[in-house]
């Protein structure tokens, strides 16, 4: 491989109709890392992945893989997939897919260490039509994995698996970072991101809003969440250190980057602060805070 | 290229409908109507005329929907999303079309064969070993143009509505067609729609061909015509909507 990034995406903005989904992305890839796409749903993490992929023309920017067009990279076997709305032929059986997917890949990942490897053991004599869906969703791997791509674009790769299939999976995953491959992969499932990514990097509303590591991510952006009751007559506005305030009935929620501040000028006026609970953020609400207050513009 | 062929080839075979349809049913239309329709004919010379032309118009028949119900299949791989996982593999488009054109085209001669070896054994259409070859040979060139028709149903429809709409057009080729009743038979008017089918053209070109009087200019000049637009459309249409487009 030349010494190019795996994936360099610039200014990208993808629009369906009058719907921005993907607004002037960018996001630099080195070979090696793996990266997590996290977000909500309709965040555009697809939209992005099928774009890189070459399967969408955006409305502008640009993407290279490895220094060259999607499509070029592609068929050049630098690139595995696992697509959302990705199948397998019908009337095939699954050794027949892999045996056409693989030797279309200038160095194909051999097939005994392929089958363990994707967790497919005893399913290479099965119709593809007879599969169960988490089975199914280990042959789409499978078929990814199948070229020893450079680079893995999966999108929601354990979707239709369960917990013990996703812990597995996660494994592999771990593995193949291991082996040099470049891995992105979206996902909504906040404990994937953290037990697999170096990297993960927060969609919301069609714009990348968070990019770390997830420690980073759950710290740097969030800080602390205090919560306690208080009437509408006490006024939470304006205090030090409070990113974001919300109240639900008579509970206050504050998201706060001091706690000391912003407890400090709480109890300063010698107010009580009944049912008091301070906690640090877990990814997923660092994810929430960060999701959350982005304008309507682009999710559907 | 080869082994994209033999996938899909390999396929195909496992679908024991499609042999049915394409190949079994032609073949027992040519025995059952030779059989009733010739026997009432009178005179040996008569029931070979039957024969000859009855045979060849399931020859036809057959080829038609062999060749119509391979390429439709492209409905069912771009719903099913493995046009699109395809699209992310080295494997080209391109590729796969034309492993589909080939299997289209190779999968019209089993019914062509079939159909003609029932003739020839069950049914005692006489004819010199040459026109038989030259028979099979100009059917099998000529449907290509139902391997075009068939691509540009499959690439326009979705997956059941290709099913059925593939049933409907083999249905009304043969019908209006003259494939099942002769021609000769139709009102004037219906003759009119007969010869504005593609399958009409066909299978004169067969019965031409058999009747030793040579290629029709006319019949092979309006398939081809029938082929280019066909062909044309698909192609549009595949650059209106690329096959690994996402579905509905």
């Amino acid at each position: 491989m030349p010494e190019a990034r795996a994936l360099e995406i610039s200014g990208l903005t993808v629009r369906y109709g009058a719907t921005v989904a993907v607004d002037d992305v960018g996001l630099r890839l080195p070979a090696g890392q793996t990266v997590a796409l996290l977000g909500p749903n309709g965040a555009g993490k697809s939209t992005i992945l099928n774009a890189a992929l070459g399967l969408l023309r955006p409305a502008a920017g640009s993407v290279s893989l490895f220094g060259r067009s999607p499509q070029d990279a592609v068929r050049a076997g630098c690139v595995g997939a696992m697509l959302q709305h990705g199948g397998l032929a019908s009337d095939a059986r699954v050794g027949e897919v892999l045996r056409l997917v693989r030797r279309s890949y200038p160095d194909p990942w051999p097939l005994e260490d392929l089958v363990s490897t994707a967790g497919i053991d005893g399913l290479l004599d099965r119709e593809v039509d007879a599969l169960s869906g988490g089975q199914r969703q280990r042959v789409l791997l499978a078929v990814a994995l199948a070229g020893q791509a450079p680079l893995l674009v999966l999108d929601e790769p354990t979707s239709a698996m369960d917990v013990e299939g996703r812990r597995a999976f996660w494994t592999t995953m771990r593995g193949l970072a291991g082996r040099g491959h470049t891995i992105v992969f979206a996902t909504h499932h906040l404990e994937e991101a953290d037990a697999v990514a170096d990297r993960v990097v927060v969609v919301a509303g069609g714009r990348l809003v968070a990019d770390g590591t997830a420690a980073q991510v759950k710290s740097g952006t969030t800080g602390r969440t205090i919560t306690f009751t208080a009437g509408p007559e006490r006024p939470v506005e304006g205090l030090p250190g409070v990113t974001s305030a919300a109240r639900a009935g008579d509970r206050v929620s504050l998201t706060s980057i001091d706690v000391e501040a912003t407890l400090g000028a709480l109890l300063a006026g010698g107010g009580r602060l009944p049912d008091l609970e301070v906690r640090g953020a877990s990814l997923e609400e660092a994810v929430l805070s960060l999701t959350a207050p982005v304008p309507s513009g682009g999710t559907r | 290229m080869t082994a994209l062929l033999a996938f899909q080839l390999r396929r195909i075979g496992r679908n024991r409908q499609y042999l049915l349809f394409t190949v079994l049913l032609p073949a027992l239309f040519t025995i059952f109507f030779t059989k009733i329709f010739g026997a009432q004919a009178g005179g040996a010379a008569n029931y070979q005329d039957f024969a000859g032309y009855y045979m060849t118009s399931m020859m036809a028949y057959g080829a038609l929907g062999a060749a119509l119900g391979a390429t439709i299949r492209l409905s069912f791989d771009r719903a099913s999303g493995w046009l699109r996982q395809l699209r992310v593999t080295p494997i080209r488009p391109a590729q796969l079309l034309a492993a589909d054109v080939v299997v289209g085209a190779l999968l019209t001669l089993p019914s062509l064969l079939v159909v003609a070896l029932v003739g020839r054994f069950v049914n005692h259409v006489q004819l010199p070993l040459s026109t038989w070859v030259g028979l099979v040979a100009v059917l099998w060139a000529g449907s290509v143009a139902f391997v075009a028709l068939g691509l540009l149903v499959g690439l326009v429809l979705e997956e059941r509505a290709a099913g059925a709409a593939t049933g409907i057009i083999g249905v009304a080729l043969a019908a209006l067609g003259g494939l099942w009743v002769p021609v000769e038979a139709f009102p004037a008017s219906m003759r009119t729609v007969a010869h504005a089918m593609p399958s009409y053209w066909y299978a004169q070109l067969g019965r031409d061909v058999a009747a030793g009087t040579g290629l029709p200019a006319v019949a092979v000049g309006v398939l081809a015509g029938f082929t280019a637009v066909f062909a044309a459309a698909a192609w549009a249409v595949s650059r209106w909507r690329p096959m690994y487009a996402v579905s509905g």
